[in-house]
């Protein structure tokens, strides 16, 4: 049986040197065995919609199969804007395509569920791939990218990406990003999980929000309209079923807003506030997997909604911070993973889902750390890495030791208890190179497309992802200017949705989008999305 | 489902581009007919009672006794498949599925007025419909069929598949004209009216898809069959393309009469989720409105018109209990105010002009002098345009105000 956490910490010895590991399982049989995506009753088959018959998790599956939040009486008196391009998501993929398509001279609109920059963006840490090193090419980009995902990518978004990577790293520097440079003044690099050459670019250990500063500041210095507290709760199309707006919920307000638009960019991110598996999550507080939901009920082909990705260093302990994200530039800088025997127990650095699955292994055979009930996990032993590089953690980790200090740990002394985390979804909607899903006008990027990571990412390839891809749906979207106006804008797809539940017996009960994760719903309240509540609350004022 | 009276889709009709099995099923045998004394094909579709059925309802013998009266070298007949009105989604299925049957309709159509030019004129969004022609019209050129039209008319019967230019206006006759001609469809004054002095100052016919579809198998079968068709007075059948709120929407082809409720209930599986009938938008150029209490209507021409509404081009668009009117007609209006072409100034400014006012009323901006305001535009604005579209749009305003006047009431400050 597992140890607990105070008698593990007590056979602790911080050392040098350990042995390698010596894995007896193949990387495909330990994911067989342990990854979640394989657990036994996780998967549904879904029953209506362009992906009928697929396999997917069955709390996404339940989602995408809900009934919308809207009917067209709540749109009686709602008001209308008008606008070129429509984005959905104020995170990096939405701010880069707003950004673009605003230069392209369209009109854009900003719609964010949150605040601008409230994002999973702003959490990310490791870095943003990109060959820029010398000797290093996009051609070994696109093959690490490949192979990490179980050669299970889109070969074309996959190219795209990798040999976008180095103008992505211009184009950020243009915007005012800043990298962490070496003496000469050159980009410094770092290497990635399960790849073969230096290609993370950083800033310390905060890359994401460095990024997020960036295009924040862009946008708020750009002609872009952006609406704070706007989720999105259905798509709108035109009489051929081209998409053609949304219907967005003014929180602040408490009304439903239509805003008409020649394309829609779709940049919501990821399901993490699902807690698939009852998994922690490192996502943010409004990654509800919304966006995934809009486009499927739009007629959006979906790829890999089965895969997701366990990162395997969330925190397990304290409790409270359960599931924040451990860099995992920490592994590349030469931290191990210990067991409770104090012994490492896979290569720290193949990619994520088998260090996940090794984790998930060594707690499944007793030989995790205990925390209470529910908690287990293993050492990520900084100690070590300090006894072999002296002040690095300092110097490199800011946001690490912060962290540590939230946890009233010292990182130099004290190994951290990780567990793998509900991290990022690999699947979503299906995208051609300039993000275009499969129903005309609607472009989705960043982590709600899929396609680009196969069934497991690499570190790094996010950033560059939501950047990439949102700079060329954002070209693309604001080539739609050109394209005579729509006839008629409804939400008429929503009485198929109805009609196909109906007729595949599904129960209806559950609305969506998720909107907010469950933690948020003080009230007994499904249908909970901010308005119900506040409109109640207005009249009893009043 | 009952199949009843099916004409135009049954299944064995329903074949697409592929001629030898439309000529096993029957096909050809109407043109054989016609061919043997081309003067009585006429009196044939008067007898039958055949009317237009993209949304007019006019004997389309009389159309064809003008064009057949008027001489010229060149004749046009333009075969109708524009189809943009919201809700009407029955000439591409017939172009696309049954493709020799709207043409032997059109070939007999030509053979009886002395047409030598036919041009398919077909919506551009329509790709698969226009390739499906394109496949066919190829098909019947080579064909026995052809040559034996050769023969009787003395000449190549000209043929040609276009696509129009996708604008809602190009669905009026004169508008068609024009953009045979290569022009943008801007509808011409009447007179002259086509029938005299149509493409490029020829004589031409204009048809819509669905009434050419029914020819062949008037001729074949004789008017008398089809008189049987319909229920009660009403003649043939009609293609409904039924939407909205209903379990199964679809385009149903049932004999010309059949009450609101049986399509709604029997064909459409009832409303979606069992909520309440609210109305029932009839598509096309005549958009009206039809409630709860007009279930009971026969849905043919005369019986709709009975009842302060037009059946148009047979589309019902079904809204429920919790559909917002006011919304709906405002789209519906903005739709036609996107869609004029803006030649007559009446029509121009004021489905414009309505437009604004119905957004003002429906974002609850609106106050009694606006709804003052849109029952006497109501009133000046029917036929102060060339063609029908401003009709079209102060129609569906109408027929609201008078159905939903309670609606825009409440909605007004």
């Amino acid at each position: 049986m597992s140890i607990t956490y105070q008698e593990a910490l007590n056979n602790y010895q911080p050392l040098e040197r350990r042995e390698p590991a010596v894995e007896t399982l193949s990387t495909e049989e330990l994911l067989q065995q342990y990854h979640p995506d394989h657990y036994k009753d996780a998967a549904t088959t879904l029953q209506v919609g362009p992906n009928r018959g697929d396999q997917c998790h069955h709390q996404l599956a339940d989602m995408l199969q809900a009934d919308a939040r809207i009917d067209e009486a709540d749109l009686a008196g709602a008001r209308t804007r008008q606008t070129d391009v429509l984005v959905i998501g104020g995170g990096g993929a939405g701010c880069a395509a707003a950004l673009v398509a605003a230069k392209a001279g369209a009109r854009v609109t900003l719609a964010t569920k949150l605040r601008l920059g409230d994002s999973n963006t702003v959490m990310a840490e490791g870095g943003i791939q990109a060959s820029v090193e010398k000797d290093d090419t996009p051609q070994a980009h696109y093959q690490d990218t490949l192979k990490a995902g179980h050669f299970h990518a889109d070969k074309e978004l996959v190219a795209s990406m990798a040999s976008d990577a180095p103008e992505v790293i211009r184009w950020l520097i243009q915007q005012g990003m800043q990298f962490d440079l070496d003496k000469f003044g050159d980009i410094m690099l770092r290497r990635a999980g399960g790849t073969t050459a230096d290609r993370i670019a950083y800033y310390r250990d905060y890359t994401g929000l460095e990024m997020m500063r960036v295009l924040r500041e862009s946008v708020k210095n750009s002609n872009i309209e952006v609406l704070d507290y706007s989720p999105a709760v259905e798509l709108m199309s035109n009489q051929s079923g081209r998409c053609a707006g949304a219907v967005i919920s003014n929180l602040k307000e408490c009304t439903f807003e239509l805003i008409k638009a020649n394309a829609v960019i779709i940049a919501t991110g990821g399901i993490g506030r699902m807690h698939l598996n009852d998994f922690p999550t490192s996502n943010h507080f409004g990654a509800t997997g919304d966006g995934l939901v809009l486009a499927y009920r739009l007629g959006a082909k979906m790829l890999d909604l089965d895969s997701f990705q366990y990162h395997p260093t969330g925190l397990a302990h304290p409790h409270h911070l359960a599931g924040s994200l451990i860099t995992e530039g920490i592994r590349s800088a030469g931290t191990y993973l210990l067991n409770s025997e104090g012994n490492r127990f896979v290569d720290e650095l193949k990619t994520r889902d088998h260090v996940s699955s090794a984790i998930l292994k060594e707690c499944t055979e007793g030989r995790g750390i205990q925390v209470g009930d529910q908690a287990t996990g293993v050492w990520l032993d900084t100690p070590g890495l300090e006894l072999r590089n002296p002040g690095l953690i300092a110097q490199k980790f800011p946001k690490l030791v912060q962290l540590g200090k939230k946890c009233d740990i010292d990182l130099t002394t004290t190994p951290l208890l990780v567990y793998p985390t509900l991290h990022y979804q690999n699947g979503g909607v299906q995208i051609d190179k300039n993000g275009l899903s499969t129903v005309p006008g609607l472009y989705c990027v960043g982590e709600v497309s899929g396609g680009i990571h196969g069934r497991n990412r690499i570190m790094g390839n996010a950033l560059l992802d939501i950047i990439c891809f949102g700079r060329r749906a954002g070209a693309h979207a604001a080539e739609c200017n050109r394209r005579p106006g729509h006839k008629k804008i409804s939400i008429e797809h929503l009485s198929s949705l109805r009609r196909n539940l109906t007729m595949a017996k599904m129960p209806m009960e559950q609305k969506g989008p998720m909107l907010f994760p469950e933690c948020a719903k003080f009230e007994d309240d499904s249908d909970y999305d901010g308005l119900h509540k506040n409109r109640n609350r207005k009249i009893s004022t009043t | 489902m009952e199949e009843l009276n099916q004409v135009l889709l049954r299944k064995e009709v329903r074949v697409g581009a592929d001629l030898d099995v439309w000529l096993e099923h029957g096909g050809g045998e109407g043109l054989k007919a016609a061919l043997q004394d081309p003067t009585a094909i006429i009196p044939q579709i008067k007898e039958a009672g055949l009317r237009g059925l993209g949304g007019s309802g006019f004997p389309t013998y009389k159309k064809w006794e003008f064009v057949a009266g008027n001489h010229g070298e060149e004749k046009y007949l333009i075969c109708n498949g524009n189809e943009d009105e919201p809700g009407t989604f029955k000439d591409c299925i017939l172009l696309e599925e049954t493709p020799h049957q709207v043409i032997e309709g059109a070939v007999i159509a030509a053979l009886a007025t002395g047409i030598n030019q036919i041009v398919f004129y077909i919506n551009p969004d329509q790709e698969a419909s226009i390739a499906s022609m394109r496949e066919a019209v190829e098909q019947w050129k080579a064909s026995e069929l052809n040559q034996a039209v050769t023969k009787a008319i003395g000449e190549e019967m000209g043929y040609r598949v276009m696509a129009s230019s996708g604008h809602y206006i190009g669905g009026e006759e004169t508008a068609a004209i024009e953009s045979v001609e290569g022009k943008f469809p801007f509808p011409r004054g009447r007179p002259p009216f086509p029938a005299e002095s149509g493409v490029h100052g020829k004589p031409t016919l204009v048809n819509n898809i669905e009434t050419l579809s029914n020819v062949s198998h008037i001729l074949r079968n004789g008017a008398e069959w089809y008189r049987n068709l319909g229920i009660d007075d009403t003649y043939g059948t009609k293609i409904y393309c039924l939407s909205g709120d209903v379990l199964y929407p679809g385009a149903y082809e049932l004999p010309m009469g059949t009450r609101l409720a049986d399509l709604i209930e029997t064909y459409g599986g009832g409303m979606l989720q069992g909520k309440f009938l609210k109305a029932v938008f009839t598509g096309g150029p005549s958009n009206t409105i039809l409630t709860p209490k007009h279930l009971d209507v026969h849905l043919d021409f005369d019986s709709v018109a009975e009842r302060r509404s037009a059946l148009g081009t047979g589309a019902m668009i079904v809204v429920s209990e919790g559909t917002g009117i006011v919304k709906r007609v405002t789209e519906y209006v903005n739709f036609f105010a996107a869609s004029s072409c803006g030649q007559c100034p009446p029509c121009k400014t004021g489905t414009y002009y309505i437009s604004l006012l119905l957004s003002k009323i429906d974002t609850g901006q609106g106050s009694r002098a606006d709804l003052d305001s849109l029952i006497n535009l109501c009133k000046i604005l029917p036929n102060s345009g060339r063609c029908h579209l401003i009709n079209g749009a102060v129609k569906v305003l109408d027929s609201s105000l008078y159905h939903f006047m309670d609606e825009y009431k409440q909605a007004i400050k």
